[in-house]
Formats: C-alpha cells, sequence, structure tokens
C-alpha cells in the first residue's frame, strides 16, 4: 500500500522532468535573432596581471552560421578582418584578410581546440554543439546567483573531436540561459570556468558578456558586447572575401 | 681534600658547577643540545648557485626578472637513444609520446618540450598554419619522413629537439616555480627510467644538477663524518691511552655537532633566508667543527693527566685544569668565531650561514669543554697508576726535540719560518679561480657524465640570457635582435642561439610561400604584426612565453653553449656587454645574465670573499689578542703564524695548480679560526710562565707545556684528512690543504712564533714583569 501512495505522490514529478537530453535540446532550440551586429570588446589578462585590449565589429546572420569580423583596435591589428561560414557537411570555411600582406589566407579548421586570437576561447567554445555528437546527463538540480538552474553534464563523444572530456552546465530553469559552465580537459582536470551575462533585447535573451578563466593557466577573457543591433537588414553578399579589406562605416 | 678557590669569580663559577653540580650540569648540558638539536629536522640541502648570490647583484636581478616573465629557466634535459643509430624509429617516437604523457600527468612538471609536444609552422593554401609535429604516438615512415624534413628545414629547432648525430631524442621539462629541484628532479628521473626503460638514457640541464645535489651532501657528510671520526678516534687513542677519555672528548665534539646542524635547521626554519639552506660547500662544516671542538676537549684531558701526575686527586686537578685553561678556552673558542664570523662580510649568501652556524658550534664546544666535560671526568673514577697518567706519550717526547732545537738555534729555526713563507708568497700569483661546477665531479661521475653529454651531444650546459627591453614588433629591434645572435653565436663554445627574431623569419618565409628567401625579418611593422596575428588564430597563446613577454616590451635572447674555461667567461661576457653598448644605445635597458654571467661574478666575488675574510679576521683576531693580553705586541705575535700559514697555503695552491672557488674560499677562515688557538695557547703560557720562570728557560718549559697539546691538537685535527673521501673536488682540496694547514699552523706556532719570542724574550718579559 504504502509503495503504491508514493508511485502516485512522484508520477507527475517523472512525466515533467526533463532528461539531460532534452535539457541540451532545449537549450539549442532556444529563440535566437537570425542577423546580429554587434561591437565585440575582449580583454585578455595573464597570470600577472598584464592586459591585452582588442575591440572588433562583428556582423552575423543566420544565427551565427556566416560571421565577418573587423578588427578596430589595437592601432596594431586595425584592418584585420575574419570571416566564417559554417557548414552542416564539411568543415567550416575561414578566411583572414592581412592588410600588411594585402592577401586573404585561409585559417584550417581542424585543429578545433585551438585558442581564438590568443583568448581563452577556443574555436570549440564559438561553435555550438551537435546534439548528437555528446552524451547528456542531468545532474541535481541547483541555485546560482538565485536562479534555480538545471546542472547538465555533457560528455563529448569520440566523433566531436573534442578538447574537452567533459561540461558541466548550469542552465536558469526560467529563462534556458547559459549562466555558467565548467569544461575539463582530457586528463579530467577543471581547465575553464565560463561566466555568461545576457539583456533582453526584442524578446531575446542576447549574450552581454562572458569571463572565461584558464584555471590552469591562470589565464582570463573578458568579452563585452555593445551597440548590439537585432535583426537588422543584411545582404548575403557582404559575407564575402572582398569585403573583408575595408571596414564598414556602421 | 679541599682545594683552592679560583680568585676570579667566573672560573670558580665554571669550576664549582663541575665539581659540586656535576650531574645537573651534565643532564642540562644534554636537554639544552637536544633542544637546538631539535631543529635538525628544519635542515634544507640545496646548492642552487642563484641562491648563493646577493640580492641586489646585477646578474641576480635579471635572473629574477627572466625567471617571473618567461617563466622558470631551471629544465631538466632528458636525452635517450642508442650510440651510433639514428633515434628517428616509430618505436621510439611512440615512447617519447609516452613519455610526454607520463611526465605532464606529474604535479611537479608544468611543461614538457619535445618532438612530441612540439609544433610545426607550415604554409597551406598561403596560409599560416600551426600544427603538431609529432600528430599521433604511432607513425608511418611516411609521417617520420615528414618530421625529419621539417626539423632540416628548421636546424635551429632541431638543434633544440634532437642530438647533434641524431642518435638521442632531447625532451626539456620545466617545473612549477613553488616545487623543489629536489623533488622535481626524483619525478622526472623516476618518470623517465620507468618509460624509457632498454634505452640508453641520460639527464642533464642545471636543476638535475641542483637537485641531485642534496642526495650527494646528505651521503657525503655521512661518510666524512665515519672517516673523520674514525681517524681522530684513532689518534686520540694512540696518544691518550684511554676509552674512556677518548669517549669524553667524542661527547664533546659530537653535542656540538648536533647543536651546530640543529641551529642552522632552526635558522632556516624562522628566517627562511638562502643564507641557512645547507651546500656542497657546507659538506665540511662537520668535519672542521669536530676538529675544533675535538681541540678544546684534548687540552682539558691532557692538561687533566697532567695535572693527576702532581696532584693525584681527581676534584683538585680538575679544578687546577680548569683554572688554568678556563681563560684560553674562552679566548681561543672567541678568536676562532671571530674568524669564522668574518665570512658574515661576504657577498655571497651561503658563507654568511656557514659563518653563523659554526660560530654556534664553536660556542656550544667550548661550553661543553668548560662545563660538561669537567663534570664527566669528577665524575668518573681514575685509575692513578694508568699509562695514560703516569707515562708521557709519544708526542710529548717530540716536543722535547723541537723545544731544544729552537731554544739552540732560534735566528736559524726563524729563517726557515721566513723561507718557507716566502716560497709561499710566489705561488701566490699563480693562483687561479674556476667556480664551473663541472670542475667539482671527477669523470666517470654521474653528474660529470651528464655534463659532459650534453656537452658533446647536446647544446651545452651553460647559458647567456639577454633581455632586451622595447618594442618587440618593431623591424629594427628584431634585426638589432638577430645580430646579436649572430655576434654571440661566433663564439666558439657556442652551439645554439634562439629568439623571437627566429620565430619571425620562419613565419614570413612560411607565409610567403614557404620561399626561403623570405627568412628574413620583414621591414614593414604592420607585416611583423600581422603575422603574430595570424598565429594566433591557430597556434597556442603560450608558444612565445619562453621567447617575449605577454605585451612584446621585452623580448628574451637564449644562448647555449659548452663548458667554458673562466678565463673565456670574462672575455665572453665582456665582449657581449661591449657589442650591445655599441648597438643598442638608442633602445631601452638591455641586461645580460645567465650561468656564464653568474660564473663570472662568482668569480669576482669568491677573491672579493677571500681577501675581505682574511684581512678582517687577522686584524680582528690582532685586536682581540691585544687587547685580551693588554699588549698590542701580542696581538701583532699572535697573528704571525696564522699569516705565514695563510701565505703558504695559497701559495701551495697555486704552485700545485689548485683552484680558488666559492668552496675552496673559506679556507682562510678555517686556518685562522683553528690555527689563532696554538698562538692564543702558546701566548697565555708564556705570560703565565713569565712570572715565575728565569727567561733563558722560559721558551723550552713553555714549549714543553702547550707544545704536546698543540700537536697532539694537530695531529688529531688530521681528521681533515676525512675531506679527501669527499666526493667533491674542491672538498677534497680542503681535506688535503687543512692537513698541510695544520701543520703549518702548529709549527708555525713552534716555529716562527716560539723563535720570534725566543728572540725577543727579555723584551717581552720586561715588560710583562
Amino acid at each position: 500500500m504504502k509503495i503504491k501512495i508514493l508511485i502516485i505522490f512522484i508520477y507527475p514529478f517523472i512525466l515533467v522532468a526533463q532528461s539531460g537530453m532534452e535539457i541540451a535540446s532545449m537549450l539549442d532550440k532556444k529563440p535566437a535573432p537570425d542577423n546580429l551586429v554587434n561591437n565585440i570588446r575582449m580583454i585578455l589578462t595573464n597570470s600577472k596581471g598584464k592586459s591585452r585590449i582588442n575591440t572588433m565589429m562583428s556582423k552575423s546572420i543566420n544565427k551565427n552560421k556566416k560571421q565577418i569580423i573587423w578588427f578596430l583596435e589595437p592601432k596594431d591589428d586595425r584592418g584585420v578582418s575574419f570571416l566564417k561560414i559554417e557548414h552542416d557537411d564539411r568543415d567550416d570555411a575561414m578566411r583572414m584578410w592581412l592588410p600588411a600582406f594585402k592577401k586573404v589566407r585561409r585559417i584550417s579548421a581542424k585543429k578545433k581546440g585551438d585558442a581564438f586570437m590568443g583568448s581563452d576561447l577556443s574555436f570549440e567554445d564559438l561553435s555550438s554543439r551537435e546534439l548528437i555528437n555528446n552524451n547528456y546527463s542531468r545532474l541535481e538540480d541547483g541555485m546560482l546567483d538565485n536562479q534555480s538552474c538545471y546542472v547538465l553534464e555533457t560528455i563529448p563523444k569520440k566523433v566531436a573531436r573534442s578538447s574537452y572530456s567533459k561540461h558541466i552546465s548550469w542552465i536558469d530553469k526560467n529563462t534556458i540561459n547559459l549562466l555558467k559552465e565548467h569544461s575539463y580537459n582530457k586528463r579530467g582536470e577543471l581547465k575553464k570556468e565560463k561566466d555568461f551575462h545576457y539583456d533582453i533585447i526584442s524578446n531575446y535573451q542576447i549574450l552581454k558578456r562572458v569571463f572565461v578563466k584558464d584555471v590552469l593557466d591562470q589565464h582570463t577573457t573578458e568579452v563585452i558586447f555593445s551597440e548590439i543591433k537585432i535583426d537588422v537588414e543584411l545582404n548575403e553578399n557582404l559575407f564575402h572575401e572582398k569585403n573583408l579589406k575595408r571596414i564598414p562605416r556602421e | 681534600m679541599n682545594r683552592n678557590k679560583s680568585q676570579s669569580p667566573i672560573r670558580e663559577w665554571f669550576i664549582s658547577q663541575a665539581l659540586n653540580h656535576s650531574k645537573r650540569t651534565i643532564i642540562i648540558s644534554i636537554l639544552l643540545t637536544l633542544v637546538i638539536g631539535s631543529g635538525l629536522r628544519f635542515l634544507v640541502m640545496d646548492d642552487d648557485m642563484m641562491k648563493m648570490l646577493p640580492n641586489d647583484l646585477d646578474s641576480k636581478i635579471t635572473w629574477d626578472a627572466i625567471q617571473d616573465e618567461f617563466g622558470s629557466t631551471d629544465i631538466i634535459f632528458i636525452a635517450f637513444g642508442f650510440e651510433g643509430q639514428s633515434i628517428f624509429s616509430p618505436k621510439a617516437l611512440a615512447d617519447l609520446w609516452a613519455l610526454s604523457e607520463e611526465l605532464n600527468a606529474s604535479p611537479s612538471i608544468k611543461d614538457v618540450a619535445n618532438i612530441s609536444t612540439g609544433t610545426r609552422i607550415d604554409q597551406i593554401d598561403g596560409f599560416m598554419e600551426i600544427d603538431d609535429l609529432q600528430p599521433s604516438q604511432n607513425l608511418s615512415q611516411k609521417d617520420i619522413n615528414k618530421i625529419i624534413k621539417y626539423l632540416n628545414k628548421n636546424p635551429n629547432q632541431k638543434n633544440q629537439l634532437v642530438s647533434r648525430n641524431g642518435e638521442y631524442f632531447l625532451t626539456i621539462v620545466q617545473p612549477y616555480d613553488e616545487i623543489g629541484l629536489d623533488q622535481f628532479r626524483n619525478a622526472v628521473v623516476t618518470i623517465g627510467d620507468a618509460t624509457l626503460e632498454g634505452y640508453e638514457i641520460h639527464y642533464g640541464g642545471t636543476a638535475y644538477i641542483t637537485g641531485s645535489i642534496p642526495k650527494l651532501i646528505r651521503e657525503d657528510i655521512q661518510t666524512l663524518v665515519k672517516v673523520g671520526m674514525l681517524i681522530m678516534v684513532a689518534i686520540l687513542l694512540l696518544n691518550l691511552r684511554n676509552l674512556s677519555a677518548v669517549g669524553m672528548v667524542m661527547m664533546v665534539i659530537i653535542s656540538s655537532l648536533i647543536a651546530m646542524m640543529g641551529f642552522m635547521g632552526w635558522a632556516y626554519r624562522l628566517t627562511g633566508s638562502d643564507k641557512f639552506l645547507f651546500a656542497i660547500l657546507n659538506t665540511s662544516m662537520p668535519i672542521i667543527l669536530l676538529t675544533i671542538a675535538n681541540s678544546d676537549g684534548v687540552h682539558v684531558i691532557t692538561k687533566f693527566f697532567r695535572e693527576m701526575r702532581k696532584e693525584k686527586d681527581v676534584r683538585n686537578a680538575v679544578a687546577s685544569s680548569m683554572e688554568s685553561l678556563l681563560t684560553p678556552i674562552f679566548l681561543t673558542s672567541l678568536t676562532t668565531i671571530a674568524a669564522f664570523l668574518t665570512m658574515t662580510s661576504s657577498p655571497l649568501e651561503p658563507l654568511v650561514g656557514y659563518g653563523v652556524s659554526i660560530s654556534v658550534g664553536i660556542a656550544w664546544a667550548w661550553l661543553m669543554s668548560s662545563l660538561m666535560l669537567p663534570s664527566v671526568i669528577s665524575l668518573k673514577k681514575w685509575d692513578k697508576q694508568s699509562k695514560a697518567i703516569i707515562d708521557a706519550s709519544p708526542f710529548e717526547k717530540l716536543i722535547s726535540r723541537i723545544a731544544t732545537i729552537v731554544i739552540k738555534y732560534p735566528k736559524y729555526v726563524f729563517g726557515i719560518g721566513v723561507l718557507l713563507v716566502f716560497i709561499g708568497f710566489s705561488g701566490l700569483y699563480k693562483i687561479t679561480v674556476d667556480v664551473n661546477l663541472a670542475s667539482f665531479f671527477k669523470p666517470g661521475t654521474e653528474i660529470r657524465d651528464s655534463m659532459d653529454f650534453m656537452d658533446d651531444e647536446m647544446s651545452g650546459t651553460l647559458d647567456l640570457r639577454v633581455r632586451v627591453e622595447g618594442d618587440v614588433k618593431d623591424p629594427e629591434l628584431l634585426q638589432k635582435i638577430e645580430s646579436l645572435q649572430g655576434f654571440i653565436k661566433e663564439k666558439d663554445n657556442v652551439v645554439v642561439t634562439y629568439s623571437i627574431a627566429d620565430i619571425v623569419k620562419q613565419m614570413h618565409r612560411t607565409v610567403m610561400n614557404d620561399n626561403i628567401n623570405y627568412e628574413f625579418i620583414p621591414e614593414e611593422r604592420e607585416k611583423v604584426n600581422n603575422l603574430f596575428t595570424m598565429y594566433s588564430m591557430s597556434g597556442d597563446p603560450g608558444d612565445f612565453s619562453s621567447l617575449v613577454d605577454y605585451d612584446y616590451s621585452s623580448a628574451l635572447i637564449t644562448a647555449l653553449s659548452t663548458v667554458i674555461s673562466t678565463e673565456d667567461v670574462f672575455s665572453f661576457v665582456e665582449e657581449t656587454k661591449k657589442y650591445i653598448d655599441d648597438h643598442f644605445n638608442t633602445y631601452g635597458k638591455v641586461d645580460v645574465t645567465g650561468v656564464i654571467v653568474v660564473l663570472r661574478d662568482m668569480v669576482v666575488l669568491v677573491i672579493q670573499s677571500s681577501i675581505l675574510s682574511i684581512l678582517i679576521s687577522l686584524v680582528l683576531i690582532g685586536v682581540i689578542a691585544g687587547l685580551f693580553f693588554n699588549r698590542l705586541l701580542w696581538g701583532l705575535l699572535a697573528v704571525v703564524p696564522l699569516t705565514g700559514a695563510v701565505v703558504l697555503n695559497f701559495g701551495f695552491m697555486g704552485h700545485f695548480s689548485i683552484t680558488l672557488n666559492h668552496i675552496t674560499a673559506i679556507l682562510s677562515s678555517i686556518i685562522i679560526g683553528v690555527g689563532v688557538d696554538f698562538a692564543i695557547h702558546f701566548i697565555s703560557q708564556f705570560r703565565n710562565l713569565s712570572n715565575y720562570t728565569a727567561p733563558e728557560k722560559l721558551s723550552y718549559d713553555v714549549i714543553q707545556d702547550v707544545g704536546y697539546p698543540i700537536i697532539l691538537d694537530a695531529g688529531s685535527n688530521m681528521g681533515f684528512g676525512a675531506l679527501l673521501f669527499s666526493a667533491f673536488i674542491p672538498v677534497q682540496y680542503i681535506g688535503g690543504l687543512m692537513v698541510f694547514a695544520m701543520l703549518s699552523t702548529s709549527l708555525g706556532t713552534l716555529i716562527l712564533l716560539a723563535s720570534l719570542t725566543e728572540l725577543l724574550k727579555y723584551h717581552l718579559v720586561e715588560n710583562e714583569n
């Protein structure tokens, strides 16, 4: 009798409780603007407190499938630009314009673990995770900054060719925003701690600030997004090599 | 039998403690020794040359700045392979991969650099791409050929990863800053030996040598103390002919040893100062204290036996022995301490700790000889008919002969002494200084073999580091760096140089379709910057951290060289500095450091230290003796045999090509510190006897009275000979030289000082009375 009562009480919870895969899927399907224009300020700080600051202008379409970035600061890097076009069936295409050499060069995307511009964000960190390439487990829920969170463990499958062994992510139950993530290297050591902050713009939860700390190297990267414009009209032709050579006025 | 009380209240207190509270005195002495000795557990053995240098030395400041900016340069090299066979095989590369994995898993190890962890810069579709030099653990011959081709194209990189004949793979291992070098060394060797079983393995590098030395020091001390004790016991037994008496002297010696080592441990624990680290040069400390403590004990025991012959009563014999010896033992301890404390004026850090710690040991020996030893003697039931008490020993008979000769021919004896000193003097200008660690170890020893291997097969064991401040992306500065590297590379012993300029050249060539004609520094700053930006798209941000700082405001040039003679070190450093002054005057600060510069600085510091130590200790001892005996002339006479002994010893070093270094630099302090005892005992007894002995018989009686303990003391100090069994060549030299020094100081007293006092006896007696 007691067992029966217990089953009756927990049955509704079993029905509504999401699995790890479901949470990952919710995160993946979260509404996002198609087109995005913003300025990016990236502050890199090493273990001795020395910093490098880069400012860039970014434009993207198709939910970031095509992105073009122009470097504005420091003065040395002004004019360098970067074009990324993601493909579902093959490796992403990446091009870089080097004004001093007056050449456009292709960047290989085969080393996903490589750092982007000397930051703590690798190309893998910047790309979205393919759901089928990972195993997801839901861990015990937790609280983060007074927000009730799903805690999700992601273990990349071999096919993902990941540089990580696992990720633990804290996802806000209300907004389905990823608030925090711990990423572990292949040796199982905590490698990176990532914090995410959002703003609501036109009903979208838009990333405003990312802070990444490489725990092992004691190096940090802070990325601040500003002058964010959503779903502005962007011509598909913009995402072409020839447009890398000139910084747009706006 | 009632004894006569001492006229001095302090002496009376000491005698009373020994005779009336013997057991209490012994128990307190043992307890105090145990308390101070408990510091032994805090003793740290470390022979890092950098820690020996004063903190305000330019090369040390630059060294520390480089460690801070570019990471630790304390590295260990592992080389494995087989002589006469190419190392490029699938198995060797798979084992190299496994070695890197194991090393990277160690908590002591920060970074591992070899082919398996290295990167290659290639040009693919016009873009500079950074990839792994060894893509996976198991490679096909085709993959291996690709690696060989790449390394042949980049000889600078090849020189750092493969031996000259391609027979050994090289791995460079860097520790975390906070890890002790011995712990780091043990971790690397354990992993290396386990992973590379079956290969010929060689370890090298400053961290390996420095990390190996603590174990060698521990083993060395154990051997030296055992041999030293054995020699000392044998000589004492032969002369004292009484086992209990020898045991009592050994008790003083052991207590002092425990106190000195314990104090050093406490001092390091409480101050954290590198001055109190136990380095190679400290290995001579136990033996030196052993002989000094022995000297105090021998004087008390022999005097007691002589008094027993007269008094026939233990308490009275102890009282009269102590009445006559308390002052000279105190004075000899004081002057010996003064001599050793002059080491605190040395600019070399461990010499300061050496001087302070051994002074504590000497003070303890004085305390034990003045309180515990007479207490133990007074408790023992002595056989008044024993040979030890009744019969004169072999040394006593020898003394009578010396006394007769000195009295009969004082001028000749003095003349011979002076002639010997002049012979010594002629050797002084032949002294050479060599502080190179390679010369501390015999060929065939593990460390020397490792250094020779590094010199013969790899890039050498010495380094020169040039830190250049300025805009590192400025092509003009990069070209200056390149030309400085070219200048340094022209030196005979330099095997390889590398800097960020090499990387810029390599990147430029790569991005210009891998055309060798573009292997130069681009002329535009923008191009240099674009190269770095391109690299950052696929390279690791830490790849250049050992070459350039985070904000490209300072760069590091490294040159590796095989062993260079001390003379060449001076010209190498001076020429490099001149080149920098001539070519970098419009740029920011340029500093030079590295083991090569440190060796030059050490040479200067060793010479400074030796001269300072000799001058200060001679003046100090002259002043102390002059003040204590109330007469400047006695102060001057006290330093005569010491000066002669120091000149003879250093002259001996010059004649026999024994080099001066930071280990043999302590010789002067030891010679003066130990030798002064003989002069003090002689002068003290001369003044004593001058009160009731005719001047004609005075010198003879003084030699008869103090000659025996002096010769016995010098004889038992042949324990210094134990240092000949050291694993470290300079410590062996100290052993040989100290045996010679004991002869020169004791005979200096009994020949030079005795003949001088004989020649000046009327003048000296007149003034004393």
